[in-house]
């Protein structure tokens, strides 16, 4: 009876096995096959692998550096992966944690503000790149992100640097022009906001309260951070910068000038519907704000504003990513080939303001044709002049390792202070619990 | 009298038209979005528009759609049939057959989905890698490597064990005295009869499934395996989106799960509630 019931128990176990077997028997195959093939290729590291997001940005930016660089070595080629940013960074995280090396890539783009907690929390997992390109010859900020000890292990890629975009027929409308917009402080920003809804009642700008992008761009146009250059410990209580710039924020929301919305693709229908006046952001905004034809020739660029605070400039980042590699076959192959291209190619640098309106940090690429063109959607403005002006006055800061997790707690703060809490308690208790969390 | 109990149903059939309304409305704007240019879906646009064919053109150019339905299909329908047989026979033997220690193993499988799968990620992998180093085809980066995490679930386990509690113990004696093995009872006595909480756990599964999106995201690394939420989630990432090809995206992978839904709905509803005849 025992024996018998064994004796079916594994022919039913074998039954399955050889059912799922036949089930799956293509896929197992396709598998396989799948990674014949890139080890084959990868003998010589002729494929080399990239994960990355964004097909119309990255990579689009991607394909037109494997053009190029394939015509000094036609046997190259790219294989590249597609997933979201948060995606990335899970499988990152998951296949560097777990040590499992297979099926890793050999580059993968990296958010600055994500880059230096990889950095530090996976030392020997990237390959530094200090010596393949010339550094001196990027934005500093953008190289700093991805600086550990002196090592450099980044090629940068687009820059984040920030404009206060503007519709200039309200402006107008309003009694203003561009020009009132250029080098001011927040408060005068403000001020200005206020008039221009009164007497157009259209919002001056819309945020999401829970996304504290606007505190990182006033936070950077001063040279600092919510962290401490260590990266790790919180510097919040004690941060004029931080401290302005929450009462900047609530003087906007008081002054009901201020557009709420809860979701990025209400922040585009808000100013594609023409809802609001200005909005100061990254300069990848600009494909989104050009969907809207119907808006063309009403926009117009003008510096950020800065903090009221000495050493605050009117330039400052938000976003913006670069390029690493991982340590593991292909490491100088995959070197070579961003060295040649994001690292030194200044023709290629024209392409992508071109093709796909992607502005690097690379300064001898500002010279040329494409960076001068007129856009005609924003009056005739040279946006990837003027742009590219204030990526090299964009103050340094280090990112640290606690971007995210600390905006999180700041967005807590951030209500409270807005519901009438006091301004110096809310940041006390932020400081608090961020140094609890270390 | 009669003009009350009228009044209550009238009230009652508004009240269950405007939650069918409110329940319907993402579908509507899913409908219409697909026939809009990704500007009007942004601007919030709720009348149907004439761009369903550039849309449907843009995510076939830009996206492994067909290829990763493809994908999602077949592991959708593996994990389904898998699952449900060896949970269901792990359920079973709970609670047919006596064995010393089954209650206290029992509560250690049960104690098990405790255990969020985030935390279980990582060592899951490590165990792939190692799965790969052995049998490729088993590991990471095949279909196969997604369902096998999931061939025994706690939750199915214990859905057909508390199931089985309600099937006729007098039926396993009637097959014994009659020669059927015990695997016979199990599959000529008792599967046909539990057809019901079969058809639930399978749309459970199926769904769940079809859903899946952490563990397809890890383990799966060539986009030629990727299934559909892992092709949908990276066509929303970006600077600038195309919402119409996201939309219709959506909107082709929701029919599946939903004609699955319909057409074993009587039985879903039955097998939930839990009923032999």
């Amino acid at each position: 009876m025992f024996s018998k019931k064994h004796l079916f128990l594994s022919a039913s176990a074998v039954l399955l096995l050889a059912a799922c077997g036949n089930g799956d028997d293509e896929t197992g195959d396709t598998g396989d096959t799948g990674e014949e093939t890139t080890e084959e290729t990868s003998g010589d590291m002729n494929e080399l692998t990239v994960w990355t997001w964004d097909p119309n940005f990255n990579v689009r930016a991607l394909e037109m550096a494997e053009e190029r660089y394939q015509e000094e070595n036609p046997d190259f080629s790219l294989n590249i992966v597609e997933n979201s940013q948060e995606d990335v960074v899970q499988r990152l995280n998951t296949s560097l944690s777990s040590g499992v090396d297979t099926g890793l890539p050999q580059i993968v783009f990296i958010e600055d503000y994500r880059a230096p907690s990889f950095l530090n929390s996976y030392d020997d997992a990237f390959y530094p790149l200090g010596d393949y390109y010339n550094t001196d010859e990027f934005a500093d900020y953008k190289v700093a992100a991805g600086t550990v000890d002196g090592n450099v292990y980044n090629v940068p890629f687009d820059t984040g640097v920030t404009g206060l975009y503007a519709r200039t027929d309200y402006l107008e409308e309003a009694g203003y022009s561009l020009e009132d917009l250029e080098d001011i402080t927040w408060d005068e920003y403000i001020e200005i906001g206020k008039d221009v809804y009164d007497q157009t009642g259209i919002k001056w700008i819309t945020n999401d309260h829970g996304d504290l992008g606007l505190m990182r761009i006033m936070l950077q146009s001063s040279g600092v951070w919510w962290t401490e250059d260590d990266g790790t410990t919180p510097y919040i209580a004690d941060n004029e910068a931080l401290k302005m710039a929450f009462e900047d924020y609530k003087e906007m929301v008081e002054a009901d000038i201020m557009n709420v919305h809860n979701e990025w693709d209400q922040f585009i229908q808000t100013f594609n519907n023409g809802d609001v006046v200005t909005v100061p952001t990254g300069n990848w905004i600009s494909a989104s704000i050009m969907q809207a034809e119907d808006q063309s020739g009403n926009w117009g660029i003008a510096p950020i504003p800065r903090q009221d605070m000495e050493g605050s400039v009117n330039a400052s980042n938000l976003g913006g990513s670069s390029i690493y590699v991982l340590q593991g076959e292909g490491q100088e192959a995959a070197a070579e080939f961003l060295a040649a291209t994001f690292g030194s190619d200044v023709e290629f640098y024209q392409e992508l303001v071109t093709e796909i309106n992607a502005l690097g940090a690379y300064e001898p690429a500002m010279e040329g044709e494409a960076y001068e063109q007129e856009s005609e959607f924003y009056g005739g403005q040279q946006i990837f002049q003027d742009l590219s002006e204030w990526t090299q006055e964009i103050p340094e800061v280090e990112f640290g390792q606690r971007t995210y997790e600390i905006q999180d707690i700041l967005a807590v703060a951030l209500q409270d202070y807005l519901n009438g809490a006091d301004l110096d308690e809310v940041l006390q208790n932020a400081q608090e619990q961020a140094e609890s969390n270390m | 009298m009669k003009n009350e109990k009228r009044m209550k149903r009238i009230a009652t059939y508004v009240f269950l038209i405007l939650v069918s309304f409110i329940f319907f409305f993402p579908f509507y704007f899913l409908i219409v979005s697909i026939t809009n240019p990704s500007i009007d879906i942004t601007r919030g646009d709720l009348l149907p528009g004439s761009h369903l064919i550039e849309n449907f053109r843009t995510m076939i150019e830009t996206t492994p759609i067909g290829l990763s339905i493809w994908n999602s299909a077949l592991v959708s329908v593996g994990q389904t049939i898998i699952s449900i047989f060896v949970s269901s026979l792990a359920g079973y033997g709970f609670e047919v057959h006596p064995s010393r220690g089954k209650e206290v193993v029992y509560n250690i499988i049960l104690l098990s989905m405790m255990i969020p799968f985030a935390a279980l990620m990582v060592p899951l992998f490590r165990l792939f890698g190692t799965i790969s180093g052995i049998v490729p085809a088993l590991g990471i980066d095949t279909l196969f490597g997604v369902v096998l995490p999931y061939v025994s679930t706690a939750f199915l386990v214990f859905f057909f064990r508390q199931n089985t509690k309600m099937f006729p113990k007098e039926l396993i004696e009637a097959g014994r005295i009659d020669g059927l093995s015990e695997l016979g009872i199990f599959v000529k006595i008792f599967i046909p009869t539990m057809k019901t909480t079969y058809a639930a756990a399978g749309i459970v599964t199926f769904m769940n499934s079809w859903n899946n999106y952490l563990w397809p995201l890890i383990v799966l690394q060539s986009p030629s395996n990727y299934t559909v939420p892992l092709v949908i989630s990276a066509m929303g990432s970006g600077y600038t989106i195309d919402y119409g090809s996201v939309m219709i995206a959506i909107f082709i992978t929701t029919i599946p799960t939903a004609v699955i839904f319909f057409v074993l709905q009587k039985y879903f509803v039955q097998g939930m509630v839990g009923s032999i005849k």
